[in-house]
């Protein structure tokens, strides 16, 4: 009798334990790079962690605002002098996606984002010929990063915004890892990282946001991965005629990108990959999208399209990490490889 | 094991008679109260039970998977005979352990049984919609068993008292 | 078969007692791990839907409102969700369990066709999403 006790005790013990042993938890959120940041992580640097990562976001944000005039990028479209290492590798970076992308991300847009000013409080509808005359100062081409400086041709300028938000998730990551943090979120205005597992081990559940309305149009359950949505459903105007300019210009045309899709999530275990593809693929559209995906060989990434007419398009690696929305009422489709 | 054909008789006819109990306890469903089909009372634990005491280890066994298989067959359904196979097993091993103990009587064994019959049944319930969910009967099932396992255990004792003279086996050292 | 040697104890003894409480003790351990609140703001309740052990849907209760059908070895259920609670309106299952299991209303309660292996399970607000990505 006392023989069959034991190990039911004990494995009671255990079970209250595991129950009662829930890890720490340490929140914060700040505004930076034009949008509101939240950090979670668990367990014991948790704190510290957080600390060090709301630090390092802030010291990105004065490397790579196109706004400060203490910049780093300020600095590249003034003229040059010396900047970071950290701000040319990025720039690097950036080159090679505008490249694997065939120009769809494009960090030289910065002129056309300007003529438009979307995002600002005066945005404008510029001639063909305003256009025309900026158009050829985009081209990933007319960078040239050079070890300690990055200079560019003349009249161009750069904008990271399509980028720092992903690299900055990367760092946070590094960060969570040199504090021991296995389990946390991070969400950067559509840039999210999930640290590891949900403290009680399972998957988290990331939802992506539905573009056509204020609930979810799916969720993902991930671990240990970055997820970044693009789209142009939160940031555009509408103009005295009522149509609608969103904010991702197509560095082809020089136009708002005229997608048929109304959000892209990448999933990848690269933040800044995933941040860049996220807004190359809206500009491509549903088509070229899956092409882009098609092509891609050793090193595939995971994305969930969601299309203007009503369907989700998922890549066939999510198959078990996805969850339909009932309430949303999208059409899913699966790709096949 | 050898089975003298007086054994091998009266494991037939216990077999039939745990099979007759669990159809007649289909009658009284205890799903009303926790609503998890292949969810027994455990009449036929009975038999089993004094099986257990009368011919031994192996031979409620032999009876306990009689009674599964031909139940399993006679409903047809794969789900309700890994239901009662693996709830049966369970109960068997842990009323075999605890038959060990000197100190328990047949109520204590019995209790056991029933418990240990409705954690295989959760089992069985986990394995089939794979999701954990089901523990959270087993709170209520456990407090059934508390009754059931009683229940079995004074029918068993008065079945035990009122057989003791019988002789059934050839062991006559139980009065 | 000799190993039954000991004399049979046809009366209860206080060693059973030791059973008993076992047995209390693990519906109790159960019971508390199950039916314990995960934390103390229950918020709104999101129903969850898995069959054949994959889930299929995850929805706040209050936008899961109507009648969502389910099909899986075989069986097909119906089930009707309020703001407030989900039940089994229908199932050609042949034990009719879950159609006899009610409502459920409250966070960790579910609904199971064993059948047509379909959980509908009810998560606390905690079981929404942990992050939102767009």
């Amino acid at each position: 009798m006392k023989k069959l006790l034991a190990p039911l005790l004990s494995a009671a013990m255990l079970l209250c334990l595991t129950a009662c042993g829930a890890p720490k938890k340490a929140e914060t959120s700040l505004f930076a790079m034009d949008t509101y940041m939240t950090l979670v992580a668990y367990g014991d640097g948790a704190d510290d962690a957080l600390t060090d990562a709301a630090r390092t976001i802030n010291e990105l944000e004065q490397l790579l605002s196109r706004t400060r005039e203490d910049s780093d990028v300020w600095r590249i479209n003034h003229g040059g002098g010396q900047v970071n290492p950290t701000t040319v590798q990025l720039v690097e970076q950036a080159i090679r996606f505008s490249d694997e992308t065939d120009g769809a991300f494009d960090i030289t847009i910065a002129p056309l984002v300007d003529l438009w000013a979307i995002n600002s409080d005066a945005p404008h509808i510029p001639s063909q010929a305003e256009i025309d005359s900026l158009l050829p100062l985009v081209g990933s081409d007319r960078i040239t990063p050079n070890g300690k400086t990055v200079t560019l041709d003349s009249g161009c300028a750069i904008d990271l915004g399509g980028i720092a938000k992903g690299y900055t998730s990367d760092r946070v990551k590094e960060i969570f890892a040199r504090h021991g943090i296995k389990s946390g979120t991070v969400s950067l205005g559509g840039n999210v990282y999930v640290c590891g597992t949900r403290p009680d081990g399972k998957p988290w559940n990331v939802a992506v946001q539905d573009p056509r309305g204020g609930g979810y149009a799916c969720t993902l359950t991930l671990t240990d991965t970055f997820a970044v949505t693009s789209g142009g459903y939160q940031r555009y105007f509408t103009a005295e005629d009522g149509t609608i300019y969103q904010h991702i210009i197509d560095p082809a045309t020089g136009y708002p990108a005229q997608s048929d899709l109304l959000s892209v999530t990448v999933v990848c275990p690269d933040g800044t990959r995933a941040d860049a593809y996220s807004t190359a693929l809206y500009v491509m559209g549903e088509e070229a999208a899956i092409r882009f995906w098609e092509s891609q060989g050793s090193d595939p990434f995971e994305m969930v399209l969601i299309t203007a007419d009503g369907r989700i398009v998922c890549t066939p690696g999510l198959t078990d990490h996805f969850i339909r929305q009932e309430d949303a009422s999208y059409e899913v489709q699966f790709l096949s490889r | 094991m050898k089975f003298s054909v007086k054994k091998l008789a009266l494991c037939a006819v216990l077999a039939a008679l745990a099979l007759g109990l669990s159809t007649l306890e289909s009658l009284f469903p205890i799903t009303l109260l926790v609503p998890l089909p292949g969810v027994k009372l455990g009449l036929a634990n009975i038999v089993t039970v004094f099986a257990l005491y009368e011919l031994g280890a192996g031979a409620a066994l032999a009876i306990l998977v009689t009674r599964c298989l031909l139940g399993g067959l006679f409903s047809g359904t794969a789900t309700a005979l890994l239901f009662s196979l693996l709830g049966g097993l369970c109960a068997m091993g842990v009323m075999i352990l605890l038959r060990r103990s000197r100190k328990l009587s047949v109520y204590g064994v019995s209790i056991g049984g029933a418990a240990a019959h409705n954690v295989g049944q959760i089992l069985a319930a986990i394995v089939t919609l794979g999701s954990t969910m089901v523990v959270g009967y087993l709170p209520f099932l456990l407090a059934v068993a508390l009754v059931t396992g009683s229940l079995t255990g004074f029918v068993v004792s008065l079945l035990l008292r009122a057989t003791a003279h019988l002789h059934l086996t050839d062991q006559s050292d139980f009065r | 078969m000799k190993s039954n040697s000991s004399p049979v104890k046809t009366r209860p003894t206080p060693w059973d007692a030791l059973v008993v409480t076992a047995v209390v003790l693990l519906g109790v351990l159960t019971a508390l791990l199950f039916y314990t609140p995960k934390s103390h703001t229950d918020g709104p309740l999101t129903c969850v839907v898995s069959v054949g052990g994959e889930v299929v849907d995850r929805a706040p209760l209050a936008s899961f409102a109507g009648e969502h059908t389910y099909s899986h070895n075989g069986y097909t259920l119906t089930i009707r969700a309020s703001g407030s609670q989900v039940e089994v309106l229908n199932s050609d299952c042949p034990g009719q369990d879950c159609v006899h299991s009610g409502s459920i209303s409250r966070a960790g309660q579910s609904l199971i066709c064993l059948p047509a292996q379909v959980v509908i399970h009810l998560e606390s607000g905690a079981g929404g999403p942990d992050v939102i990505v767009g």
